[in-house]
């Protein structure tokens, strides 16, 4: 019969085509291979707000001040130096010389104050052409940009704000080469051009996102040609292209996955503590948790090292308070709330609750920074109920959930706050000054504490870090006495290397620094 | 026909604004907008009702509908909200990847469940077909999830004969050989649950068929068997498998969206998941109108196969 040589044919002919493929993928010199968890939405810093956009676009621009590689301390980047007036309200930048955009463009003044203008200016040219979404919360308080000369930028502000230099190391303050932002108009975002170590090369859609090395970077020769970045989703995939050698290093690995890496031969694990703070915030405003006992008892009737150890192996680090352990605003005299279900019931007694209470826990299925919030929570309800408190977990799905805690109905719901710096003001203000209750700030634990806002408040207009410390320690030590949420964990973030990488250190900003690597 | 053809897809534009009315509505009605889930939880409400603004969420809805379907019938499907590409290309590359991996899941469906529903329709009760009708029941039962992992860890990582994700090599590759080697994983794993449902059916109509009187004269007449089964039998079976094939079809490019999960391929189905994440509103618009006018067309493909398979079939 015809037709069956023919499939025979075919199916030869298909086994010759797929047999030798093993051999196929072997790893292209000088060219990283990524592993993401998603795909970048756009490579435009100021109008992204996730990490793997960032974590890729931030290698194409920079920002004027920047982090060390080991710490969130603030330290020059594109300026060489600064100076801060009295008042408080100017922010002088003497700029680095000779650096020049990806596209010839040079740096100067005068791109600092468009890479700004284009975000809180309505009236700017391009400021149609994209949306910032962050424009107003770090820039808000900016009143302009001036160019005094080409390599002196200065800001001015409407009030003194002491966190003022750590906020221009946000993504949103990158600086952009303007001549490309007017070439691109809205496709800008597509094909960003900076200063930095990589260049923006080419992007698949869905498959992957191609970076070139910057031949005359300023800071330092970069060691690698390329990298390529590529989004899988599923844990399982990530690691198995690692360990098959198709990938050369992979971030968030799945607390499941956390020992099989680490005792495997062909990968290496690494571990960093990031400026996040998971919390299962209280809505202080409704009884029972109006009384502060409630609150205390709540936090040790939680165990945390259980849920530190069981749900996240290890991939977590016991919070005290909002505010990064061993960073310079914190107090390091602070110790977390212990577990002791039976001082929890004494308190609850006392305050009135001898045989507890029942309440609701609104938990989202997933979200930046949320870890594993299901099975975290569900440990948490167990810990509850030990000590009569009996709680309903309700999952949502995170947009609904965003939308659901603004309506100020929450009575226990998990979040978690990724500052991505040390400042104790971009995390504890946001979070817990009374100005900022929900819906028109991010404080959704609706707290009020009157002395702790005078001292954030305070803190805000010191601008001498000492003194700010002095201030922000005893602010935590009122969230102590008067927690907000059941404290839990900060992230420890993980990455995965193959053998050939060298020099890559995860950073605590939760940046994906790849500039500094080489490979073997 | 013609005529038949012409009216059927004058039907799709009822049929596509209809999809995109729902698909609106379902959207702007959840909880949840993409201004919200695009400051997270550092949102504050001066920030959201600018940015509301500025995307155009404060209008009404039918103003934002009408709006949008002004856009659609100029040929543009508008910028995602998001990624701040054009919607059209974006979904149209992707669309391409996904109806490769179907189209590859619906082939090996169809013809390894065809073999082996014949097989077991010519032996009923041998050996063959007990294990056809085992295996069809695991094939059934297996979440994609699960049979796409268990794949991967074998043939990936113990074996090393295949790659574990994504459509090409990371960097290079891109050929034909690459693309096969690539989409051996992900089109077995979408197709396992297919083929279970185009044999066990096969099997069925085969039996059916091949008690007949045509073909106890076919084979009185000295007929080949191979001949008997494939030509007389299969060809007068198969109304009812094309049917199912077309529905599968439809089920494997929707189904298709937990297989791209898993094997990161490049498709539409993760990016509609994506998009209704976000909530970006004219992205999940664009690909369900991709997706849905696909559904459309292979039903009216399958409704005139039907004529060809037998004649005595007439449009009206």
């Amino acid at each position: 019969m015809k037709i069956g040589v023919v499939w025979r044919a075919l199916v030869v002919a298909m086994i010759g085509l797929v047999a030798p493929a093993v051999s196929a993928w072997a790893q292209p010199a000088g060219t990283l291979l990524v592993g993401l968890v998603a795909e970048p939405v756009n490579l435009d810093p100021a109008q992204v707000t996730d990490l793997n956009s960032n974590r890729v676009g931030r290698r194409i621009v920079e920002t004027l001040v920047t982090f060390p590689e080991e710490s969130t301390q603030v330290v020059p980047g594109l300026a060489e130096s600064w100076t801060i007036s009295k008042d408080g309200l100017r922010y002088t930048f003497k700029l680095r010389r000779g650096v020049t955009f990806h596209d010839g463009t040079p740096f100067n003044a005068e791109a600092v104050k468009f890479s700004i203008e284009r975000q809180i200016d309505p009236e700017h040219p391009f400021n149609k052409l994209g949306k910032y979404p962050f424009a107003n919360y770090f820039f808000g308080n900016v009143k302009a940009v001036e160019a005094v000369d080409p390599a002196t930028a200065e800001f001015v502000l409407k009030e003194p704000r002491a966190s003022f230099l750590t906020i221009l190391t946000s993504a949103a303050a990158s600086i952009v080469s303007p001549t490309a932002v007017k070439k691109f108009g809205a496709d800008y975002a597509l094909q960003p051009v900076g200063t930095g170590p990589f260049k923006y090369a080419s992007w698949d859609r869905g498959q992957r996102v191609v970076l070139e090395k910057n031949p005359s970077y300023w800071r330092y020769p970069v060691k690698i040609e390329r990298v390529v970045y590529r989004p899988i989703v599923e844990g399982q995939a990530r690691l198995t292209e690692l360990l098959t050698g198709s990938l050369d290093l992979i971030v968030d690995v799945p607390p499941d996955f956390v020992t099989q890496v680490e005792s495997s031969p062909k990968a290496t694990l690494q571990k960093q503590v990031g400026a996040h703070v998971w919390y299962l915030g209280i809505n202080n405003q409704k009884k029972p948790f109006d009384d502060k006992r409630v609150r205390q008892a709540l936090n040790y009737a939680v165990n945390k090292e259980a849920i530190v150890r069981d749900v996240l192996k290890g991939t977590g680090s016991l919070s005290r308070g909002p505010v990064l352990p061993a960073t310079w605003g914190a107090d390091s005299g602070l110790k977390p709330y212990p577990y002791d279900p039976e001082r929890a019931k004494k308190l609850l007694a006392e305050a009135g609750y001898p045989s507890g209470f029942s309440t609701t826990l609104w938990v989202p299925e997933s979200g930046s920074g949320m870890q594993s919030p299901v099975p975290m929570s569900t440990v948490i309800q167990s810990n509850l109920k030990a000590v009569g408190v009996s709680v309903t977990l309700q999952t949502m799905e995170w947009g609904a959930y965003l939308a659901k805690l603004r309506t100020k109905e929450q009575e226990l719901f998990a979040l978690s706050w990724m500052a991505g710096n040390e400042d104790p003001d971009m995390v504890m203000y946001p979070l817990l000054h009374s100005s900022q209750w929900t819906p028109a700030g991010p404080n959704r634990a609706l707290y009020k504490n009157e002395r702790f806002d005078e001292l954030l408040q305070q803190a805000r207009l010191t601008t001498d870090q000492g003194k700010r410390a002095a201030l922000y320690r005893e602010a935590q030590r009122i969230l102590v006495d008067d927690p907000p949420w059941i404290f839990i964990d900060h992230e420890i973030q993980t990455a995965a290397l193959a053998k050939r990488v060298q020099g890559f250190k995860l950073h605590p900003s939760f940046d994906l620094r790849v500039e500094t690597i080489s490979l073997k | 026909v013609r005529r038949y053809v012409v009216r059927r897809l004058a039907l799709l534009v009822p049929v596509l604004l209809g999809v995109s009315v729902i698909i609106f509505m379902v959207l702007h009605l959840s909880p949840g907008d993409p201004a919200e889930i695009m400051l997270g939880s550092q949102a504050t409400q001066a920030d959201l009702d600018r940015l509301r603004a500025e995307l155009g969420l404060t209008e009404p809805l039918y103003v934002q509908y009408v709006h949008w379907l002004g856009l659609v019938a100029r040929g543009d499907l508008g910028r995602s909200i998001w990624m701040k590409r054009p919607v059209l290309g974006e979904v149209l590359g992707r669309f391409k990847a996904t109806l490769i991996l179907t189209g590859a899941a619906l082939v090996l469906s169809t013809a390894v469940g065809l073999a082996l529903g014949i097989a077991s329709a010519v032996r009923p009760n041998s050996p063959l077909d007990r294990l056809s009708a085992v295996a069809s029941l695991f094939g059934a039962s297996m979440p994609v999830f699960w049979l796409g992992i268990v794949l991967m860890v074998i043939f990936a990582l113990w074996l090393g004969w295949l790659p574990a994700s994504g459509m090409f090599a990371p960097y290079g590759g891109g050929d034909l050989r690459d693309l096969l080697v690539h989409l051996a994983l992900p089109a077995v794993t979408l197709a396992a649950a297919s083929v279970t449902i185009i044999a066990r059916l096969t099997r069925s109509t085969m039996l059916e068929t091949l008690g007949q009187d045509y073909i106890r004269t076919a084979r009185a007449k000295g007929v080949v068997e191979r001949a008997v089964v494939l030509r007389h039998g299969l060809k007068n079976a198969l109304i009812p498998i094309v049917t199912v094939v077309g529905v599968q079809a439809g089920y494997l490019l929707g189904g298709a969206v937990l297989t791209e999960t898993v094997f990161a391929w490049p498709g539409v189905g993760t990016l509609m998941v994506q998009g209704i994440l976000a909530r970006d509103f004219p992205l999940v618009q664009g690909c369900v109108l991709v997706v849905a006018l696909s559904f459309v067309l292979i039903n009216l493909i399958v409704d005139l196969l039907y004529a060809w398979l037998d004649p005595r079939i007439r449009y009206e």
